[in-house]
């Protein structure tokens, strides 16, 4: 029963999602399951928010290293939380729009939450920059012919490109490093970018219908062996 | 670093300066134009009215569109005497005409899609120029309704049982002892030997399972992966680290590992915190992974599910720590970052096979064989399809126009 | 009040950047108000937008009682504390995983393959009677017929159950080094995207907060 249960529920709802596509009358029941799996997470944050909780918390009672700086996130959460529940600061009452100019809530987003991930964010420009140096070392004949995609679409994009090609003649205007570029990315990268998706498709299709028959089961905690 | 944002900075002004000027060019080009236009409104111009206003139900939906066609004015001659054609809907019972759209001249057609299952509906047309209208032309009533079964999606339906079905026959006539060939894929070859490297540093593994919910399929397949990792960490006595960013995950994480630890015969080895819930914030989760990595140094980053631009510092911060890393992610635009930083990429496809490839059974082995059936038909049908169209193209044939166009058809799908 | 919060963001901006130096006391700090606060924002978003706005507005307002079955199996889900029934959480996750594997199947099906293939089939060339062999230049037949080669021989690379040997592993070998122009591609597209990131953090720090860009 309990391995049966579980079993017999995915693969129902699998194979009513999968007709459904056909039967207009019931074709939005795929929109209608996204409705379900909100709210299902909304109930599922209260075990995820309880577990960051008790995770702070022991690391403090238990003064593991760095506990200092659980109190920050514990602080951190309660704060926020307080001020999107009950709306605090905000001009309206409890029925306005929780993110209202002059509200808490926004304005530690404005001066916490958007700095700190727009800075996460832009720390990419040095990742892209170790990650090309290494990449670009070319150790082989893959990593060869990546660099060189990359370096034709990357001169093809700056005025660099123009001015180190311009001198091809027009009947070879290919060659010129903007065109070159384009035709790149039209041609090739389009090609790759088919065969990479239509795997990508296959491989779903296969991993569906093994999950809805029940031959995969370790995401329920079964034959792991 | 400044010096470059600066100058960097004055070279976006000074474009961004062009760009504008240009637009009050163009716009005071326009405005002496539109003088002219304004000129032609003082006389007494009314359209004249499209004709045979036909509504009709569109097939195969929930009634929930209709379609209305009508036969373009006489005025609609490119020369610019109208500027379209507005679309008004009532029901059929009540006389309260409102405005459900506008097409430009030259479109003889719209769709409806705001209708209610048998509820009767009459759509008028009118000619439209600046400001003035023609007389309405009215269609008969129409009451939209809904079809059972969807036959536009014949083809997507032949076609997918074609696909899922080889699959299905290779699961389900998989005969055990009979060897099934799948070729080395690196990444997954690769597991042991780096869950062995953390063994002998004593150092513990990370496992990040994309930064997706439960509701993508990418994360499901990285958590399949979870479970024949977790095995291995299991057998090996060695401690596992997964930080999640969606609770759903960190639920189904626990119910995983705990029990491979279980099959492993070491229940008393599984803790809850192996498992930990960070936050759904993207950055603010690899924020903190990257504080796990350099604090903990995992000997092995296991990168598997979903992955947005995070994906590429995620995987430097493992290099900088000395990690083995395997990756895969179905993601196209995040595998570049993957191939160039970690050491072994799961590519697209290879993630949604890896977990039959590691269980070794001969169903599951199968289903990847099942994989390579449908390749083939996709293969053969861009082979078919693009000879066709070449010789149809090139050199004319009534054949190959019939199969350049019946190969166009039945991939294409009609909604 | 304006001049404390762009201090704050300064001081939260040079904290994470100081990371790319070593770990230290200010990026953990501002790595543990991050996570703390971002883990409060979409817990307040995810009550108000779904709890609240989808669940009770939709019960109430819309008279969707559908809806509970979303909150029966979230409760379900909670379950997993208690630990005799526990077991009872695996059947929203059981209801979560066939409809995600039965919505998707047929969702990358229709756009990943039959889409794709639909757009693989173009003629390579066309011939004009009497006038010229091709109609089209040559870069452009180039092109078309790379695509076609690319998509098929790319396919190949993927096969699992034939060994890339002879015939058929020369055309894996293509079908990688086409994969790989495809990573390349990608990876010199975002580069510039990437800077400007970091030149939109550089204008806040040099031109908002220090004033020396105007």
């Amino acid at each position: 029963m309990k391995k049966q249960v579980p079993l017999t529920i995915t693969f129902i709802v699998g194979v009513v999602l999968i007709l459904s596509v056909f039967f207009p009358p019931v074709e939005t029941w795929g929109e209608d399951f996204s409705l379900f799996f909100d709210i299902i997470a909304v109930f599922a944050f209260f075990l995820g928010g309880g577990n960051l909780i008790r995770v702070h918390t022991e690391r403090i009672a238990k003064k593991k290293k760095d506990w200092g700086f659980s109190i920050i996130t514990i602080l951190g959460f309660l704060i926020m939380l307080a001020a999107g529940l009950f709306k605090l600061w905000n001009p309206g009452d409890i029925s306005a729009d929780v993110a209202a100019t002059g509200s808490l809530f926004q304005l530690l987003y404005d001066w916490m939450f958007n700095p700190l991930g727009a800075t996460m964010y832009s720390l990419l420009a040095f990742y892209v920059a170790s990650a090309s140096y290494r990449a670009f070392r070319a150790k082989n004949r893959d990593a060869t012919i990546l660099l060189i995609a990359a370096f034709i679409i990357l001169l093809g994009r700056t005025p660099l490109g123009m001015y180190a090609t311009g001198w091809i003649p027009e009947s070879f205007s290919v060659l010129q490093i903007p065109n070159l570029a384009i035709w790149v990315m039209t041609s090739p990268n389009l090609a790759g970018q088919r065969a990479i998706m239509i795997g990508i498709a296959l491989g779903v299709v296969a991993m569906s219908l093994r999950l809805i028959l029940g031959v995969e089961r370790t995401y329920l905690g079964m034959d792991i062996d | 670093m400044d010096c470059t944002g600066k100058s960097q900075k004055y070279t976006y002004i000074a474009i961004l300066t062009l760009f504008l000027s240009l637009l009050l060019i163009i716009s005071s080009a326009n405005a002496v134009n539109s003088e002219v236009l304004v000129e032609d409104t003082t006389s007494a111009f009314i359209p004249n009215a499209p004709t045979y206003v036909t509504a009709t139900d569109y097939k195969y939906d929930r009634g929930e569109s209709a379609i209305v066609k009508w036969q373009l004015s006489s005025d609609d001659n490119s020369t610019g005497k109208i500027t379209g054609y507005e679309i008004f809907r009532s029901e059929a019972d009540a006389d309260n005409f409102v405005s459900i759209g506008v097409v430009l001249p030259g479109e003889n057609s719209f769709r409806d899609k705001s209708t209610e299952n048998g509820v009767s509906y009459i759509y008028g047309v009118v000619t439209l120029y600046n400001g003035r209208t023609s007389q309405m032309v009215l269609s008969e009533p129409i009451t939209p309704g809904t079809e059972i079964v969807n036959w536009n999606l014949l083809n997507l339906f032949i076609i997918g049982l074609l696909i899922a079905g080889s699959v299905i026959f290779f699961i389900t006539h998989a005969k055990r002892g009979k060897k099934l060939f799948i070729r080395k894929i690196a990444g997954l070859e690769a597991i042991d030997e780096a869950i062995g490297r953390a063994t002998e540093m004593g150092r513990p593994i990370l496992f990040i399972p994309g930064i997706n919910d439960m509701d993508d399929v990418q994360t499901i397949a990285g958590i399949t992966l979870l479970g024949r990792v977790a095995k291995v960490v299991a057998d090996y006595d060695i401690k596992i680290n997964m930080p999640v960013a969606r609770s759903i995950v960190m639920t189904v994480g626990r119910e995983t590992i705990k029990e491979a630890y279980v099959s492993a015969g070491r229940p008393d080895a599984y803790s809850d915190d192996m498992v930990h819930y960070i936050t759904d914030e993207q950055f603010g989760y690899v924020a903190a992974v990257d504080g796990i990595m350099v604090r903990e140094k995992p000997a092995t980053c296991f990168y598997l599910g979903a992955f947005f631009a995070e994906s590429l510092i995620l995987a430097e911060t493992g290099n900088s720590v000395g990690a083995i890393q395997i990756a895969g992610t179905a993601m196209p635009a995040q595998l570049p970052f993957f191939v160039a930083a970690c050491d072994y990429t799961l590519i697209g496809e290879e993630l949604f096979a890896a977990s039959a490839y590691l269980s070794n059974e001969p169903k599951q082995l199968g289903s990847l064989k099942g994989q390579d059936v449908g390749k083939f038909m996709a293969m053969m049908a861009i082979a078919l399809g693009v000879f066709g169209a070449t010789i149809a193209e090139a050199w004319g044939g009534s054949f190959f126009i019939w199969l350049d166009e019946f190969m166009h058809r039945l991939f294409t799908i009609t909604n | 009040m304006e001049v404390f919060g762009l201090w704050l963001a300064a001081f939260f901006t040079l904290g994470i950047i100081s990371f790319l130096y070593k770990d230290n006391p200010w990026y953990k700090f501002s790595e543990a108000v991050f996570i703390g606060i971002s883990a409060g924002y979409w817990f307040v978003v995810s009550f108000w937008d779904n709890l609240y706005a989808k669940f009770y507005l939709g019960v109430t307002a819309n008279d969707d009682y559908m809806l509970f079955v979303g909150a029966v199996l979230g409760a379900m889900m909670i379950l997993r504390l208690a630990p005799n029934i526990g077991w009872i959480s695996r059947w929203p996750l059981a209801f979560v995983v066939g409809a995600i594997s039965g919505f998707y199947l047929m969702n990358y099906f229709s756009s990943n393959v039959m889409k794709q293939v639909q757009n693989s089939v173009i003629p390579l060339f066309s011939a004009d009677y009497g006038q010229s062999m091709f109609t089209e230049s040559f870069g452009t037949i180039a092109g078309k017929i790379v695509i076609a080669a690319g998509t098929f021989t790319g396919l190949i690379y993927f096969f699992f159950s034939k060994e890339h040997k002879g015939a058929f592993g020369g055309a894996a070998k293509v079908g990688i080094w086409v994969i790989m122009i495809t990573f390349g591609a990608s990876f010199g597209y975002t580069v510039m995207s990437r800077m400007s990131l970091l030149i939109g953090r550089m204008d806040f720090l040099f031109g908002q907060w220090l004033g020396m860009i105007k």
